[in-house]
C-alpha cells in the first residue's frame, strides 16, 4: 500500500515535470492560432503538422545559430579539457615549489562570477576587437578552473609507479601526460567535457552582450529576438523553442549516464 | 669506503640539484601556461581593470574623467540600488529554499525502488539541459494570463481568477521561481542522490533494530549524512540566485514597474543601455563584495557548527 502510494506520487510528479515540454511540442505542431488547453485539444492529433518548423527554419537564422552554438561549444569544450588536463597533470605529477601559489591563484577564479566582471570583460574584448566574433565567446569560456580541480583529483589516483616506470624508460613529461595520464582519466574527461559543453551551450548573458549581428548569434542569445518580432504567433515561438531544445534533448538521451555522473562529480566535490 | 660513496652521492645530487630544480620549476609552469593565458586576459585583467574603471567616468568610448570614489557614493545614495539589491535577495529567499527542499524530496523518492526509476530520474533532470531562453519562453507561454494552460488548469479546478502571473507584482516572483525551480531542481536532485548513495546502509539497519521510525531515521541519519552536499548546495544556490538575469530579462523585462529588476540587470542597464561603464563597474564591485561577504559568513557559520 505504502509502496503503491510512493509509486503514484513519483509518476504524478514526473508527469507534471514533463508536461511543459510535451505542451511545447504539441503547440509547435499545431496550426497557427490553435492552442492546447483543454483535454480535447490534447488528444486531438488530427491537425498536427510540421508547417511551423518549415516556416521558422525558412524565415529565421535558427539553423545558423544552432551551428554557431555547436562550433563554439565544441571548441570551448575541447580546448578547455586539454588545457585543464595539462594544468592538472602539472599540479598532480610534477612537484614544483611555486605550486601552491599557482593553485590558489587558479582556484580564486571560482570566487568571482563572470556576471560580476561583465563591464571590464566587454571593454577588454572591445580592445582586442573580439566583439561580434565567435572568439569573444570561446576565449572567456576557457577560464573556468573547475576542470583543473576535478581532473587533478583523478590524476592523483594514477599510481606513482606508472609514472616512475615510464620515466625509467626515458619518457619526457609531455609523453607521460599524453600516453599515461590522458588515457587513464578518459572517463573523467568525458564527464567534465559534457558538463563544459552544456555550460557553453546554455551560456546566455555574455553571448547576449558580446554578439551584435544576427548571423553571429548563438542559439540561447538569438532566441529572444523572436519575442521582439511581433508577427510571431504563440505556435511559432514554441516551434523555435522546440528547435532549440531538440539538440540538447537528443544529446541528453544519448549521454545521460555521463551527464549525470559529471554533474554529481562537479557538485559534491567542487 | 661505504661512507665516502654515500657522501659522494649526496654531493653529486647536491651539485645536480640547483640547476635541475629551476628547470623542473619552469617545466611545470610551462604546463600551466595554456590555461594561464586566457585566465589572465579574460579573468584577472578584467578584475583589476574593473576596479580602475570604477574610479572614473567611463563610457563605451573610454575614460573621460577620474572621479575617485564619486561613483560609489552616487550608488550608495541612490534608492534604486537598495530596491534592486532587495529584489535580488528576495529571489534568494524564494528560490534557494524551494529548490533545495524540492531537490532533496525528489532525491529521496528516486532513491527508493520505484517503477521506471531511471526514466523518472531522467524526466526530473531533463529541464536542466535546456537553455534559459527556452525555459523562459515555455513558462512565459504557460503562464500567459488569457491563453495559458496554467490558468486553464485552474479553471478546471474551479478557480476562476485569471491570474496575471507576469504583470501582477504579487505573483511575478512566484512565476519566476516556478520556472527556475523547474529548470534547476534536477541538478540539485542528482547531487543529493550522489550524497545519499554514500550513506552506509548498515546505519539504517542498526537504527531500525533500535526501533527508530522513518522520520527519526531521516533526521538522525539521512540529513547528517547529506550535510556536506547541503552546505555546498546552500552556498551555490544563494550565489546562483543572486546572479538572476536571463529569466527576468526574457519573461518580465524587469517589470511590472521595477519589481523584478535585479542587481545584474541593474548593472547591465547602467553599463550597456545608459553607457555608464564606470558607474556599472562600481556597482559590480559593490555587488561582488556583498557576495564575498556572504561566502565568508557562511564558511564561518558552518565551521563553528563543525567545531
Amino acid at each position: 500500500m505504502k509502496k503503491l502510494a510512493l509509486n503514484a506520487v513519483a509518476i504524478l510528479l514526473a508527469l507534471l515535470f514533463i508536461f511543459p515540454l510535451i505542451w511545447m511540442f504539441l503547440t509547435s505542431l499545431k496550426p497557427d492560432g490553435v492552442n492546447v488547453y483543454t483535454v480535447a485539444d490534447w488528444v486531438d492529433w488530427s491537425d498536427l503538422n510540421t508547417d511551423n518548423y518549415i516556416k521558422v527554419i525558412r524565415d529565421s537564422q535558427i539553423l545558423l545559430w544552432t551551428w554557431n552554438s555547436l562550433v563554439i561549444g565544441v571548441l570551448t569544450t575541447v580546448i578547455s579539457i586539454l588545457i585543464s588536463s595539462l594544468a592538472a597533470f602539472s599540479f598532480s605529477k610534477l612537484p614544483f615549489r611555486t605550486r601552491g601559489i599557482f593553485y590558489v591563484l587558479m582556484v580564486s577564479g571560482l570566487l568571482i562570477p563572470t556576471e560580476a566582471i561583465l563591464i571590464p570583460l566587454y571593454e577588454t574584448a572591445l580592445h582586442l576587437e573580439l566583439i561580434d566574433t565567435l572568439w569573444a565567446i570561446v576565449l572567456p569560456g576557457l577560464t573556468n578552473p573547475i576542470g583543473i580541480l576535478l581532473l587533478k583529483q583523478f590524476m592523483d589516483g594514477v599510481p606513482k609507479d606508472y609514472i616512475e616506470a615510464a620515466q625509467m624508460d626515458g619518457s619526457r613529461s609531455l609523453r607521460l601526460w599524453w600516453s599515461i595520464c590522458l588515457p587513464l582519466t578518459r572517463s573523467a574527461m568525458v564527464s567534465v567535457g559534457i558538463f563544459f559543453f552544456i555550460l557553453s551551450w546554455n551560456n546566455f548573458l555574455w553571448p547576449y552582450l558580446a554578439i551584435t549581428s544576427e548571423e553571429n548569434m548563438i542559439l540561447s542569445a538569438g532566441l529572444p529576438t523572436f519575442l521582439s518580432n511581433n508577427n510571431m504567433s504563440l505556435n511559432l515561438i514554441m516551434t523555435a523553442s522546440a528547435l532549440a531544445a531538440i539538440p540538447t534533448i537528443i544529446v541528453f538521451i544519448l549521454l545521460q549516464r555521463h551527464i549525470v555522473q559529471g554533474v554529481a562529480m562537479s557538485g559534491v566535490k567542487g | 669506503m661505504e661512507r665516502s660513496l654515500s657522501e659522494n652521492k649526496a654531493a653529486a645530487t647536491l651539485r645536480r640539484r640547483e640547476p635541475v630544480h629551476l628547470l623542473t620549476e619552469l617545466k611545470a609552469i610551462l604546463y600551466l601556461i595554456p590555461f594561464l593565458i586566457p585566465f589572465t586576459v579574460f579573468y584577472l585583467w578584467p578584475v583589476i581593470r574593473g576596479a580602475w574603471m570604477s574610479l572614473h567616468v567611463w563610457g563605451i568610448q573610454g575614460m573621460q574623467k577620474y572621479v575617485a570614489l564619486a561613483n560609489y557614493t552616487k550608488i550608495l545614495k541612490n534608492p534604486d540600488f537598495y530596491a534592486y539589491l532587495w529584489n535580488s535577495f528576495y529571489f534568494v529567499l524564494l528560490c534557494a529554499p524551494t529548490v533545495i527542499i524540492l531537490g532533496l524530496l525528489l532525491a529521496l523518492i528516486i532513491n527508493q525502488r520505484i517503477w521506471l526509476r531511471t526514466v523518472i530520474r531522467s524526466v526530473f533532470f531533463l529541464p536542466y539541459v535546456l537553455s534559459v531562453s527556452v525555459v523562459s519562453f515555455i513558462w512565459l507561454r504557460l503562464l500567459d494570463a488569457k491563453n495559458g494552460p496554467v490558468n486553464a488548469a485552474l479553471h478546471m479546478l474551479g478557480i476562476n481568477a485569471d491570474i496575471n502571473w507576469l504583470t501582477d507584482h504579487r505573483f511575478v516572483w512566484w512565476a519566476i521561481t516556478l520556472a527556475t525551480d523547474w529548470w534547476s531542481v534536477g541538478f540539485v536532485m542528482v547531487l543529493f542522490l550522489a550524497g545519499l548513495q554514500e550513506i552506509p546502509t548498515d546505519h539504517y539497519e542498526a537504527a531500525k533494530i533500535d526501533g527508530a521510525n522513518a522520520w527519526q531515521r531521516f533526521w538522525g541519519i539521512t540529513l547528517p549524512g547529506l550535510s556536506s552536499v547541503m552546505k555546498i548546495q546552500i552556498f551555490y544556490q544563494i550565489i546562483n540566485c543572486l546572479k538572476l538575469f536571463g529569466q527576468v530579462q526574457i519573461m518580465t523585462g524587469g517589470g511590472p514597474g521595477d519589481s523584478t529588476n535585479t542587481m545584474i540587470r541593474y548593472i547591465y542597464v547602467t553599463g550597456f543601455k545608459k553607457d555608464m561603464f564606470g558607474l556599472a563597474a562600481a556597482q559590480s564591485i559593490i555587488f561582488c563584495i556583498i557576495m564575498l561577504l556572504i561566502a565568508v559568513i557562511q564558511f564561518k557559520v558552518t565551521d563553528r557548527k563543525n567545531g
